[in-house]
C-alpha cells in the first residue's frame, strides 16, 4: 500500500527489517556459527564481480561500473539512516585498495614495462597514504578514553558529540564515512595528506597501468600518455588491468573534489555543517560574504589545523 | 613473540618478492652517443665515382633528431632506389653496406608503410641498402626465424657483409639510429614504445637486431624449428652466448622505435620445450640445414625472396 502511494517505509520499519537480516546472516566457523554483518560483507562480493565482469568487453565495463553507480547512491542514504554504524563504506575502501593493489603488482608489472623504481615511488605514495589513514583513525579512538567534562574543560572551543563514532570531537567537520572516522580539528590535516597521498598514488599508478597495457606517446619528452587502448579486451589480464585503471582514476577524481572542498573550507575557516547550510547564492560567492563565527583568518585557520599536534596531545595526556 | 617474528620474516620475504628486480623492467648497460662512431665495423664499397669524399657518419650519429610518432605513416619522398630496392648514396663515398631483411606475410599494408619510411629513413644515413622481403608461402605457423635465414641467405649471396633482421611493424625513431653492423652483434631496438620506452629482460634480442654475415655464419643462422610467434629470439640470444658473441645496445637516444599496429599477441606454448632442444641441436639447426626452395624476384622497391 505504501509503495503503492509512494510514501515508502517509516524508518523504524526499516530498522527492525536490517536488524533481522543482520541477525539471521550467520557464516558456520570455529566454536559455532558466527554473526557477520551483512551489510559489511556486501561489498566484497560487489567489487570482484564488478572487476570480473568489466573486463569482458567495452559495454560490460560501461554497464558493470554504471550498476555499481547506481547501487551506491541507492544505498548511501539507506544505510546511513537504517544502519548509522555500518561498515560497509570502510569495507568498500579497504576492498577496492587490496584489489587495486594486488591487479597492479601481479597483472600490470608481470608485463615487464615498469622499472623497479618507478614500482617504489608508487608504493611510498601509497605508503603515505596509509600512514596517515592509520594515524587518523588512532587519534579518533583515543578521543574516546577522553572524557567528555575532561575535554571540555582542557580546551576552549566548539565539541560536538559524533553520533556514529560515539566520541566527542573538538571542533568537528564531519564524519567520513568511507573512511569510518570522524574529522575535526585533532585529525583534519592528516585527513587533508591522506586524500592527497590517495590522490597521487591512484593517479600515477592508473597512468602507469595505462601506459602499459594501451599505446604510450610522449609528451614534453618525458611524460608518457597513454592513446590507443583498443585492444586491452582482447586478453582478460589486460582488461582486469585497464578496468582497475579506470576504476582508479574514477576515484582519483571523486577525492580530488573531497580534497579541494576540504581546502576551501580550510580556507574559509567553515565546518562541513555550515557550508551545507549556507544558501546556493552563498556558495557561489565561496561563503566570503557569510557569517564565519569560527574563522580566524586564512593563515591561523591553516596554522590551526597544522598545530592542532600540540593541542591535541595536551588534551590527551594531560589525563 | 614467535608469531610477531614469523610475521615480520614473512612480510620481509614478501616485500623482496614484490620488488625483485627481475620482475620490472630492466635498466641496462649501452654504449654512448659520443663512443658509437667508434664501434661501427666499416667496409670498402666499390662505386663509380671514386675521388668522392668519404661520407661523414658521425655527423649522422651526433646530429641526430627525433621523428613525431604521427608522422610516420605520411607519405615521405626519396630518391628512387635501382630495381630490387638497393640504393647508393649519391654525394659522397659510403663506407656501410647492409642487407635489411624483413620476414613477412599478409600484412600489405604494413609493408607499405614500412618501405615508405625505410627507404627516406636510410637514405639520410648515407649507407649502402637493400631492402630484402621474405615472403612466408605455405599455410604453416609463420616462421620468423627460418625465413630471416632464407634472407640472410640470399643477402650472403649478393654479398653484403652486414646483416639488418627486421621486423616488418616496428620503425626507427631517431635518425642517428645507424644501420649498420658493430663489432659486436647489437640489439637496436631497445627503447620501444609499447613497452614504455623500457627494456622487458635484458636477454630480449628480437624486433631489429644488427649482425654481420660473418657471425650470423659463424653461429649457424637461426632455428628453423620455430613455427608460431614467440622463443626464437631467445633461442637466437643463446647461440650468440654459446659463441661467445654476446650483443650489445647503443644508447636509447638513438634507440626508439615505434610499433605500428600494436597487438599483444599470445606466445606459442610449445616454445620453451622447443628451446632446450634447439640449442642442443644448434649446428645441426639452422642456415646448414635450409632447404633450397626458394626463389628470388626484385621488385621496384624490395627484393622479394619466396620461400617455405
Amino acid at each position: 500500500m505504501r509503495v503503492s502511494r509512494g510514501q515508502g517505509f517509516p524508518d523504524r520499519n526499516r530498522s527492525r527489517l536490517m536488524a533481522t537480516i543482520q541477525d539471521r546472516l550467520r557464516i558456520p566457523w570455529r566454536g559455532g556459527a558466527k554473526q557477520v554483518a551483512f551489510d559489511a560483507i556486501l561489498p566484497v562480493i560487489i567489487l570482484p564481480t564488478m572487476f570480473l565482469l568489466a573486463a569482458i568487453s567495452l559495454w560490460w565495463t560501461v554497464f558493470s561500473f554504471t550498476a555499481v553507480a547506481v547501487i551506491l547512491v541507492s544505498v548511501f542514504k539507506f544505510f546511513i539512516r537504517t544502519i548509522p554504524r555500518t561498515k560497509f563504506f570502510i569495507v568498500w575502501t579497504v576492498t577496492s585498495i587490496i584489489i587495486l593493489y594486488i591487479i597492479f603488482e601481479f597483472l600490470v608489472i608481470p608485463l615487464l614495462e615498469i622499472l623497479v623504481e618507478e614500482n617504489i615511488f608508487l608504493t611510498i605514495l601509497f605508503a603515505g597514504f596509509l600512514l596517515c589513514f592509520y594515524l587518523m583513525k588512532i587519534r579518533n579512538n583515543t578521543l574516546g578514553k577522553i572524557g567528555e567534562s575532561e575535554a571540555e574543560s582542557g580546551y576552549v572551543g566548539s565539541y560536538n558529540r559524533c553520533s556514529i563514532c560515539q566520541v566527542v570531537v573538538p571542533e568537528k567537520d564531519h564524519h567520513c564515512v568511507w573512511f569510518d572516522c570522524c574529522v575535526g580539528r585533532h585529525n583534519q590535516c592528516l585527513f587533508v595528506l591522506a586524500l592527497f597521498f590517495a590522490i597521487a598514488s591512484l593517479l600515477y599508478s592508473s597512468n602507469l597501468t595505462l601506459t602499459s597495457v594501451c599505446h604510450p606517446f610522449i609528451v614534453y619528452k618525458s611524460i608518457l600518455l597513454p592513446d590507443d587502448c583498443s585492444d586491452v579486451y582482447q586478453q582478460f589480464e589486460l582488461g582486469l588491468s585497464f578496468v582497475a585503471a579506470i576504476y582508479s582514476l574514477g576515484l582519483a577524481a571523486f577525492l580530488l573534489m573531497l580534497f579541494l572542498h576540504q581546502i576551501l573550507l580550510v580556507s574559509l575557516g567553515l565546518t562541513s555543517k555550515e557550508w551545507r547550510n549556507l544558501s546556493f547564492c552563498a556558495k557561489c560567492f565561496l561563503g566570503l560574504c557569510s557569517k564565519r563565527p569560527h574563522s580566524l583568518g586564512f593563515v591561523k585557520n591553516w596554522s590551526r589545523i597544522m598545530c592542532s599536534n600540540k593541542t591535541y596531545s595536551n588534551i590527551a595526556y594531560s589525563h | 613473540m614467535t608469531t610477531k617474528c614469523i610475521l615480520i620474516v614473512c612480510s620481509v620475504i614478501a616485500l623482496i618478492a614484490i620488488y625483485w628486480p627481475a620482475r620490472h623492467a630492466r635498466h641496462y648497460d649501452y654504449i654512448d652517443l659520443a663512443d658509437v662512431y667508434d664501434e661501427l665495423l666499416f667496409v670498402h664499397v666499390k662505386t663509380n665515382k671514386p675521388n668522392l669524399k668519404y661520407c661523414d657518419y658521425e655527423d649522422v650519429i651526433v646530429n641526430n633528431s627525433d621523428v613525431d610518432v604521427e608522422e610516420v605513416v605520411e607519405q615521405r619522398r626519396f630518391y628512387r632506389p635501382k630495381n630490387g630496392g638497393e640504393y647508393i648514396p649519391r654525394t659522397c663515398n659510403p663506407l656501410l653496406k647492409v642487407a635489411v631483411i624483413v620476414p613477412y606475410r599478409n600484412r600489405s599494408q604494413q609493408l607499405d608503410v614500412f618501405l615508405n619510411y625505410m627507404h627516406n629513413f636510410l637514405q639520410k644515413q648515407l649507407i649502402v641498402y637493400r631492402i630484402f622481403v621474405v615472403n612466408q608461402t605455405d599455410n604453416l605457423p609463420f616462421n620468423r626465424a627460418k625465413m630471416l635465414n632464407y634472407g640472410a641467405k640470399v643477402a650472403m649471396d649478393m654479398d653484403f657483409p652486414c646483416l639488418i633482421l627486421h621486423d616488418v611493424d616496428l620503425l626507427p625513431l631517431n635518425s642517428g639510429n645507424i644501420y649498420s653492423c658493430s663489432k659486436k652483434p647489437r640489439h637496436m631496438s631497445s627503447s620501444l614504445d609499447t613497452f614504455r620506452f623500457n627494456l622487458p629482460y635484458l636477454t630480449l634480442f628480437g624486433g631489429a637486431v644488427a649482425i654481420s654475415s660473418e657471425h650470423f655464419q659463424g653461429i649457424n643462422g637461426m632455428s628453423n624449428q620455430f613455427y608460431g610467434w614467440g622463443g626464437e629470439d631467445d633461442d637466437f640470444y643463446r647461440r650468440l652466448e654459446i659463441h661467445s658473441l654476446l650483443p650489445y645496445r647503443f644508447t636509447p637516444i638513438i634507440s626508439k622505435y615505434t610499433m605500428l599496429f600494436h597487438k599483444k599477441e599470445k606466445a606459442s606454448p610449445s616454445r620453451y620445450a622447443m628451446l632446450e632442444k634447439s640449442v642442443a641441436l644448434h649446428r645441426m639447426d639452422g642456415l646448414s640445414s635450409l632447404p633450397a626452395n626458394y626463389s628470388v624476384k626484385s621488385e621496384k622497391l624490395y627484393t622479394l625472396v619466396m620461400a617455405s
